[in-house]
């Protein structure tokens, strides 16, 4: 079943995230600074718009099985995968608190699109429907048994994403009334920093683990 | 194992108990408080010995008694009339300026008619020092009664009932003076009977500054232009709004203090037209406000409050009006008492203010500084009973002056008796001709009366704030110490149980390593204890609890979807999960029979149920101290029809009828007990509607008999029917079973196996009775919009256990405590509670109470704060009866521990945790700007949620142990019979 899986080295996850990395750069120098914060909304139309090619071609790229799987294939998967992965993101996000008035409405469908493109698409991509694949990245046990480097490479960030976006949440409901603490703002904020933490981390996470089976082979 | 678990929780909770108590009395010191009104005693030296408070005297009527005041005060009253006029929330630094600089220029030109007042010596300012908590209604007390209250009085008085201490006012009404009051209707609520005419504005609409000062000021003329008042009380908030929406520099300050201004010239115009100078202008604040505008802390900008008095008898030839005159708030009491020639409040702590008592002669000075000595003395002589005027000048008499006095009683005695002495000695000389001699023992006098008076109002005011620092710390050494007790405790029983369980395989992979639920229990349990030092986090705590139970249920809607994955990979894992049934009939009918494919559904049903029940309660009420205004259901509801919210109500009733038949009848018990417990629920449940619907066709009495029986009914009912479903219980269900037992097996074998279906039933049926009973009750007892949140916190604490019931494999067990634990928490919040003692619902404690009885209503107010904790304890009876409880060797000590231990044990370590680090947290911040508004009423809720962990896990020990007691004797019994 894995024979036919292609070796990623840590240079090319590298290479890859810093793609990813290229695409909220450019996405941030369009939105210009303070664009968070002032007009969310737009910010997050640009961030979803810059990062979902970007995205969804680095990781339909690196699919899992290029054999049975044309690349146009994993982008669909992709493209299909980011409303889905949106809607789950959106339901986890009202159930810890997101408010859910009409003015937030167009925000958290962005937000949520820009969550799905940092934890579901990738997944989608590469994995495409395989069960014990997204058994594997919903757990958190990678990090401490052997496993395959692309799961490092999508787990690590999404996580990453994850976790930053529930620690950005914490300053909302104090009463500091500043602009940013507005849902999603500092969530955003939380989410895209956890997500380049995640980016930075995983290609450390695949050389340690390619010493580490080296080690056992020899 | 058990035994000593057992003795070690108890020698915790007992700690526990000695360090709370300690801490609070440190903490919160309760002054005594003299009872009753000063009367014409307190124109006469105190007698030694014990105070006698018993002295009934018929009242006299008004006029007898005025110039009874006047004649054995030996002096007039210097006024006739009073306009007390308050300016809520007014630094006296924008009148009087700072550290003997005037005001900003600005600042002198928006209160051109004060200021004009102060440069001509017509009006003498002070700043007066408030004491904490800055709010307004203790400081209106503060200022009437001459009182400082503890906090605790100020917590237990949150309601604002009638005031029953001695105070001005009602001394004013007695010698026949009539009161007016304009403005904020504390005052209304403090003296509900008081006023002649009033009319209260709210200060509930903190946005709004230009309707609630107009509402005041509306009736000036009128009242200006009456003369049948003799004392008008003013109460203006619009300042006080103006800060909490602007802060200090806020655009409309200078507005709004212009119109305040105006207001003093009117009042001022009005009261030079009698022409007998008979009326005094008090313009006081009873409190400042810092930068932001907010109060309730004790730095000097809230504290720093103002007294300004207008009147001749403050009117002097020069005067330096910018001199920091520093007093006490508490000082407005005597000086006012003194003026208008009643007795000085009883309890009062405050100095005659010297200045306004200018046109006094020198003898009266004396006398008035005389008066008040006397009722220092008296409240003196109430802390230190021993305390003896007449002893003190009889020792010091004739020895002069005693150079080290050695205790506290001996400086009272030498100040005092030194007082005493050169006032007598200044009559003596008042005779004779030499007018600068005379001038000079008057001042002696004056001196001495004053270093009394200051250093006993400074010891009595400390002895109402002062906490002894060593106390504390023991106290919370003691807390401590139970705190790690019961972690010892806890650390014991998960080593027994890792030891236990290391012979069986199924459990081997689930305790290799940390969990994600579990490594977030832990993180979240941080979190929690660092957010309680913050402020802000306090004031929102319903974010905390709601945010950190959605995210624990979410991890365990991932982990369930991670199972389904795995388990539909591989199908061999079930039959391990198989066997593992071992619950009572109820779970056999909700799961045993299910396919995997079936139960996942429900396992991940559950789950949601939860999430999304939780996310509805959260809506529900945007509680919390800062964002009170936002909207959200509760506010929606309040303003639609009360049709809506019957029905509501209704609806929760009927659910929670409709839950409880349904879990009977899978219980599939059909003996008469539990037949008669449905109906008595179902009856109780029809009292409960009737109720509603009583008060929906009357809202209009306040106090309605029938639905007083209603409820009275109710409790009789619900009390009868629970105590005997709890004696009963364990007697009906089988202690064998009688269906499975294969006839191959021998007679001894069956007698070693005792069938745990049976005990987990009795448990079953006990919990849910419990917690449907429980539910009913609280549909009685909250407000009407509660009760769709009642009902949702229900579902999630019955979802919560057939989830954990469905897979026990999928959480550890103490995450599944610790899981309910929190849900009650966040129930706690969502029910509308907030960590400020004014969220309390104070309306639903009377109900079924027909005469007020504090003890009665207090435990009525204390079931309807803490009905979600307690729930979720009383459904977590319902827990250990759907849990495998079967151990190999079948003892019933075993199956005892198996049951309690994790339930008893995990909540009051929490609740441990929780209060020693809060009280921690308290013992550092007690210096802190929001000790008093803040921390303080969270250190109360701290403790009834300590309270309610006992109770909750005193519920679920007894009941667990007197099953198991029942049943092992069942056991003997038939062990005996069939021998
Ligand atoms: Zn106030
Ligand atoms: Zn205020």
């Amino acid at each position: 079943m894995r024979a036919s899986v292609t070796e990623i080295s840590a240079f090319t996850a590298a290479a890859a995230h810093v793609l990813c990395f290229a695409g909220l750069a450019v996405a941030h120098s369009l939105a210009g600074p303070g664009a968070p914060v002032s007009d969310p909304a737009r910010a997050l139309r640009l961030l979803v718009v810059c990062e979902a090619p970007v995205i969804i071609a680095v990781f339909s790229y690196l699919r899992r099985d290029p054999k049975s799987c044309s690349f146009f294939k994993a982008a669909a998967r992709g493209l299909i995968g980011l409303p889905v992965g949106a809607f789950f993101n959106a339901f986890g996000a009202i159930v810890l608190g997101a408010p859910v008035g009409i003015k937030y409405w167009m925000v958290t469908i962005y937000w949520s699109l820009l969550m799905s493109l940092f934890t579901f698409v990738p997944a989608a991509c590469v994995f495409g429907v395989s069960k014990i694949d997204w058994q594997t990245v919903l757990c958190h046990s990678i990090y401490f048994t052997p496993t395959d480097v692309e799961n490092y490479m999508i787990s690590a960030p999404c996580h990453g994403a994850v976790l930053g976006a529930w620690l950005g949440a914490w300053p909302m409901p104090l009463d500091w009334e500043r602009p940013w603490q507005e849902w999603p703002i500092c969530v955003t904020y939380g989410a895209v920093a956890g997500h380049l933490v995640g980016m930075a981390v995983s290609p450390v996470l695949i050389a340690v683990h390619k010493r580490r089976v080296r080690a056992k082979a020899d | 194992m058990g035994a000593a678990v057992a003795g070690w929780t108890v020698a915790a909770v007992l700690l526990q108990v000695a360090g709370l108590s300690l801490f609070l009395y440190g903490f919160f010191p309760v002054k005594p408080t003299l009872r009753g009104f000063s009367g014409p005693e307190s124109y006469r030296m105190p007698s030694c010995g014990p105070v006698s408070a018993g002295e009934q005297k018929p009242a006299l009527p008004p006029d007898q008694r005025r110039s009874l005041y006047r004649e054995l005060s030996e002096m007039p009253p210097v006024y006739d009339r009073l306009v007390l006029m308050v300016i809520d929330g007014l630094p006296a630094e924008f009148v009087l300026g700072k550290g003997g600089k005037p005001p900003s220029k600005e600042l002198m030109e928006s209160m051109p008619y004060t200021q004009s007042l102060l440069a001509g010596c017509q009006a003498a300012g002070y700043h007066a020092k408030a004491a904490p908590p800055t709010v307004t209604m203790p400081r209106l007390k503060a200022m009437v009664s001459g009182a400082i209250g503890g906090f605790l009085d100020v917590a237990f008085n949150f309601n604002t009932q009638a005031f029953l201490e001695d105070n001005l006012l009602d001394q004013l009404h007695m010698i026949g003076h009539k009161l007016v009051m304009l403005g904020d209707e504390t005052w209304i609520k403090l003296f509900p009977t008081l006023f002649a005419r009033q009319d209260g504005v709210s200060s509930f609409y903190v946005r709004d500054t230009v309707e609630v000062d107009f509402n005041v000021s509306r009736h000036l003329e009128f009242e200006l232009a009456a003369k049948d008042w003799s004392v008008l009380v003013l109460h203006y908030l619009g300042l006080d709004h103006v800060g909490h929406i602007g802060g200090r520099r806020s655009v409309l300050m200078t507005q709004k203090m212009k119109e305040m201004d105006e207001v003093i010239r009117r009042v001022h115009d009005a009261s030079l037209q009698d022409n007998l100078e008979r009326t005094l202008l008090v313009v006081v604040s009873d409190h400042g406000m810092t930068e932001g505008g907010n109060h309730g802390g004790s730095s000097y900008e809230e504290t720093d409050s103002l007294a300004l008095f207008v009147g001749h008898s403050v009117e002097r030839a020069h005067c330096s009006p910018y001199n920091q005159n520093e007093a006490l708030q508490v000082d407005l009491a005597p000086t006012l008492a003194l003026l208008f020639g009643i007795p000085i409040p009883k309890n009062n702590i405050g100095v005659l203010l010297p200045e306004v008592l200018n046109s006094l002669t020198d003898d009266q000075k004396l006398r008035t500084l005389e008066l008040n000595s006397w009722q220092i003395l008296r409240l003196l002589q109430a802390q230190m009973p021993a305390f003896c005027l007449e002893d003190c000048i009889n020792s010091e008499g004739g020895l002069g002056i005693v150079v080290h006095p050695e205790s506290i009683e001996k400086e009272f005695c030498h100040l005092l008796s030194k007082a005493f002495v050169s006032h007598q000695s200044s009559c003596l000389h008042q005779s004779s001709n030499f007018k600068s001699a005379e001038a000079q023992y008057v001042g002696t006098a004056v001196e001495n009366y004053y270093g009394f008076l200051r250093y006993a109002s400074e010891w009595l005011s400390h002895r109402a704030t002062d906490k002894p620092f060593y106390l504390l710390i023991s106290a919370i050494l003691l807390m401590t110490m139970s705190c790690l007790f019961l972690m010892g405790a806890v650390s014991r029983l998960f080593k027994g149980q890792s030891l236990s369980q290391t012979d069986q395989l199924s459990e081997s992979y689930l305790e290799q390593r940390w969990h994600l639920d579990e490594v977030f229990i832990l993180t979240g349990i941080f979190l929690y204890v660092i957010s309680l030092g913050s402020s802000s986090f306090v004031e929102e705590e319903q974010y905390t609890w709601n945010f950190l139970t959605s995210t624990l249920y979410l991890i365990f809607l991932i982990k369930t979807v991670q199972s389904m994955l795995k388990g539909s990979n591989s199908t061999l894992v079930h039959g391990a999960e198989e066997k593992s049934f071992d619950g009572n009939n109820f779970l056999c009918a909700t799961s045993y029979e299910l396919t995997p494919g079936k139960r996942d559904g429900y396992k991940l049903c559950t789950v949601l149920i939860v999430l999304v029940a939780g996310r509805v309660i959260r809506a529900w009420h945007q509680g919390g101290i800062n964002w009170v205004h936002f909207p959200d259901i509760s506010k929606l509801l309040a303003q639609a029809d009360s049709c809506i919210v019957k029905s509501l109500q209704t609806i929760s009733v009927l659910a929670v009828v409709a839950l409880y038949s349904v879990s009977l009848m899978l219980l599939r018990a059909r003996s008469k007990v539990v037949i008669g417990v449905w109906l008595s629920h179902i009856s109780c449940g029809l009292l409960v509607l009737l109720h509603i619907w009583e008060n929906q066709i009357n809202t209009s009495l306040p106090i309605n008999h029938s639905t007083t029986s209603i409820a009275r009914l109710f409790y009789a009912i619900a009390s009868v029917s629970i105590s005997a479903t709890v004696l009963a219980s364990p007697w009906i269900f089988p202690i064998y079973s009688t269906e499975a037992k294969p006839a191959s097996s021998s007679d001894s074998n069956l007698v070693k196996d005792i069938d745990s279906h049976g005990i987990s039933d009795s448990v079953f049926l006990t919990g849910i009775t419990y917690t449907v009973f429980w539910c009913l009750l609280q549909l009685l007892l909250q407000q009407p919009i509660n009760a769709i949140p009642l009902l949702l916190i229900f579902l999630q604490t019955v979802s919560s256990v057939v989830h954990f019931s469905l897979d026990k494999t999928l959480h550890k067990q103490w995450v599944q405590v610790i899981a309910m634990q929190f849900l009650g928490m966040a129930g706690h919040f969502g029910l509308g509670n907030t960590n400020s003692l004014a969220s309390i619902d104070v309306a639903g404690a009377f109900i079924g109470i027909s005469s007020y009885s504090t003890v009665l209503s207090g435990i009525l107010m204390f079931i309807i704060t803490y009905g979600s904790p307690l729930m979720l304890y009383l459904g977590m009876v319902v827990y250990i009866s759907v849990k495998d409880i079967s151990t190999p060797r079948q003892l019933w000590s075993y199956i005892l521990d198996k049951m309690v231990t994790m339930p008893c044990l995990l909540p009051l370590l929490i609740n441990s945790v929780a209060l020693t680090s809060y009280t921690i947290v308290l013992l550092l911040m007690r210096n802190h700007l929001f000790v008093w508004s803040v921390f303080s009423p969270k250190y109360l809720y701290v403790c009834a949620a300590t309270v309610c962990t006992y109770v909750g896990v005193f519920i679920i020990a007894v009941t667990a142990v007197y099953t198991c007691t029942v049943f092992s004797f069942r056991a003997r019994r038939y062990r005996d019979q069939s021998h």
